[in-house]
């Protein structure tokens, strides 16, 4: 397979030149997206289908079967909708909210490793960069919201931004935990970090299991998810900031927060559940190819997702701003100066 | 380094198309029969009767400004977290000071209500 | 042959003076604000083509990810009304050009004193495991430990002089203390008082 790749990289070389990188570039990136989209898609029928059986009902089940075609169909409807840009919208940011909802969510994948060395760039700033590119997310939400020139969607938006930002907080306190546990900004070598041939008992989430559970929450806010999802709280605010929103335009932020899902899934098992390393590190486990492990990491975390939603009821907004800045933020402190100070001690065995 | 990061720049360029691509092709493949209820906002069963951009509570903008400086906070905290082993105890007893000084302010912060949403 | 950095810098350099114009030709502010956002992302992108991975990083979380949402927030809900903001135009346009003749004056003093082209040093290009943050971070805590806690400082300040700005209570704020209601004694809110018996038939 590995030889396969590289004689192929060498016969494009010599036959494209210097055109031959950024089209290989641009097939690794296909290779990566495309994928990424279609997780999205199956991951809206899983979504319902896990939602369905939680709560003792089928789920769909019309369309092709099991409910196997209804992403394909949902996605063709919405395609087939009208685009409607209500006459008091600014338009050119109406329609331009969307894409910028959508880009942050997959250009942060650029720097993600899916097994060892399977990553697009082998960036050492990488975590830096994930974090800086999170933090642009809000921008599609914002704009939307104020493009629309809606109440309902300016509504959400400005709820919505003030609670990204606030767990953007709670998110970059954990980061740094890991950074100090891993001494490395680059995903590949947080990873390889967490090898320590015992298997699951060097992973991160042991020493820092505090800040994986913040981690994880707060990446759920972020995304808007339930049981944060006060932004499309449809009994006060209807859709939130996508009130105005039909068709692509939609579809476009439903992608978004999917990817978004999908890429701190991702994030959550690279930094402390050891990326593509198996659990056990003997014969039958350590056969399997790290990409498995990785995606299994991956399944069970977004599961995480799906189970929250089922499970528990919307917060509202004072009891969101409260957990995010009255206990995640101390929390994480403290625990950011407890792993600082532990590392000072030989008893640091990560 | 720089070679690096030509595939994020790449990737950058991907992810707009990707967001830009179903915006036109929505356009062209759906209908376009616009009407003046169709394009008016959202309202409960009547006419917008004000400009919905309206003044906000003053709590949004201290949630901001509270988190620019956090977010600077976190920003001074990344390059001490990837050499805290190389720097030994000084550079922790630095940043131990430095995260002493913040904590003053986030505990004023507090006891002040600034985090309170009533 | 121009090199593909070469044209990523042009690139990148006429959209941050495209938007840089923009942000004091835009009518609303809004745009301006967006328009100043695409310019600190166009400044980002050039700090990366001189290899200060970290500042590029920040500059996109801190300012665009941070202080230009706080800036967003302000355009957005002050309601500003255009005609009633070029009012005062003429009256203070003296001011602002001293103001410009000021910090163009300072720029080329900077710019222009002994800090030419050929005393600057060419740029050093880095193998790709180079890592800029952990040169940073080398120095930061160690050598420049005071500047470092003056920063500190300067957020604290910051942190109050934000409350003391915007923290207002509510006036129609109807949310209880629960803590403050179970915490009520009986003292606090009975008071008995004796009342002498009025005297009949008077």
């Amino acid at each position: 397979m590995m030889e396969l790749l590289q004689t192929l990289e060498q016969t494009g070389q010599n036959l494209l030149g210097p055109l031959w990188l950024p089209l290989w570039t641009l097939i690794k990136i296909v290779v990566i997206v495309a994928p990424i989209m279609g997780s999205v898609a199956y991951l809206t029928l899983a979504e319902r289908k896990i939602l369905g059986f939680m709560q003792v009902r089928p789920g769909p089940n019309r369309v092709g079967y099991w409910g196997l075609l209804q992403p394909l169909a949902d996605g063709i409807k919405l395609l087939l909708k009208e685009i409607i840009i209500p006459s008091s919208a600014n338009k050119f940011l109406f329609v331009a909210a969307p894409v910028l909802a959508l880009m942050p969510a997959l250009a942060a994948w650029a720097v993600v490793p899916f097994g060892d060395g399977m990553e697009l760039a082998n960036v050492n700033a990488g975590l830096l960069y994930i974090l800086a590119m999170t933090s642009l997310g809000v921008y599609g939400i914002i704009i939307a919201g104020w493009a629309s020139n809606s109440k309902y969607a300016f509504l959400g938006a400005l709820r919505s931004a003030a609670q990204i930002i606030s767990y953007e907080l709670a998110m970059g306190f954990a980061l740094v935990c890991v950074l100090l546990a891993a001494q490395s900004m680059n995903l590949g070598d947080i990873v390889r970090g967490q090898s320590h041939g015992y298997g699951l008992l060097g992973w991160y989430f042991i020493p820092l299991f505090p800040m994986f559970v913040v981690y994880f929450i707060a990446g759920v806010a972020e995304t808007n998810r339930a049981p944060f999802d006060l932004a499309e709280d449809e009994a006060t605010i209807v859709a939130g900031f996508h009130t105005e929103y039909s068709g692509m335009g939609f579809a476009l932020f439903f992608l978004a927060e999917y990817a978004n899902m999908i890429l701190i899934a991702a994030l959550s098992s690279v930094m402390f559940l050891g990326g593509w390393l198996p659990p056990i590190n003997i014969a039958p486990f350590n056969m399997i190819p790290g990409l498995f492990w990785m995606l299994g990491k991956m399944s069970f975390m977004l599961f995480l997702f799906l189970w929250f939603r089922a499970t528990f009821p919307r917060y509202r907004y004072d009891q969101l701003m409260r957990l995010g800045w009255k206990v995640f933020i101390p929390l994480t402190l403290v625990w950011l100066v407890v792993v600082a100070a532990w590392m000072q001690t030989p008893l640091w065995l990560w | 380094m720089l070679e690096n990061y030509f595939p994020v720049l790449l990737f950058i360029i991907v992810g707009l198309a990707v967001g830009v691509a179903p915006m036109v092709l929505g356009r062209l493949l759906g209908p376009h029969r616009p009407d003046s209820a169709k394009l008016s906002p959202y309202e409960c069963g009547f006419e917008a009767f004000e400009d919905a951009r309206m003044q906000f509570d003053v709590r949004y903008y201290l949630v901001a400004i509270l988190f620019i400086l956090f977010d600077l906070e976190i920003a001074f905290l990344f390059p001490w977290a990837v050499v805290l082993k190389e720097i030994g105890t000084f550079g922790f007893v630095s940043m131990l000071v430095f995260l002493a000084l913040l904590t003053v302010g986030f505990i004023y912060e507090w006891m002040k209500g600034a985090l309170e949403w009533e | 042959m121009i090199s593909f950095e070469t044209i990523v810098f042009y690139l990148l350099a006429a959209l941050s003076v495209f938007a840089a114009v923009r942000v004091i030709t835009a009518r609303n502010p809004v745009h301006a604000a967006l328009f100043l956002v695409l310019a600190f992302c166009g400044m980002a992108g050039i700090w990366l083509l001189l290899e200060a991975e970290f500042l590029a990083m920040t500059l996109i979380l801190v300012y665009v990810g941070a202080v230009m949402v706080l800036f967003l927030f302000v355009v957005m809900m002050l309601d500003i009304d255009l005609v009633q903001l070029r009012e005062g135009f003429w009256r203070w346009f003296p001011f602002g050009v001293a103001l410009a003749a000021v910090m163009v004056f300072e720029m080329v003093w900077v710019l222009g004193n002994n800090r030419t082209a050929e005393t600057g040093t060419a740029l050093v290009k880095h193998d790709a495991d180079y890592s800029n943050v952990k040169e940073l971070g080398r120095l930061i805590y160690t050598d420049y430990v005071f500047p470092f806690e003056l920063a500190a400082v300067l957020l604290l300040i910051a942190i109050v002089a934000a409350i003391a700005l915007t923290l207002r209570r509510r006036k129609d704020s109807k949310t209880q203390n629960v803590a403050q209601q179970v915490a009520v004694k009986r003292a606090d809110r009975i008071r008995i008082v004796k009342v002498p018996a009025e005297k009949r038939g008077e």
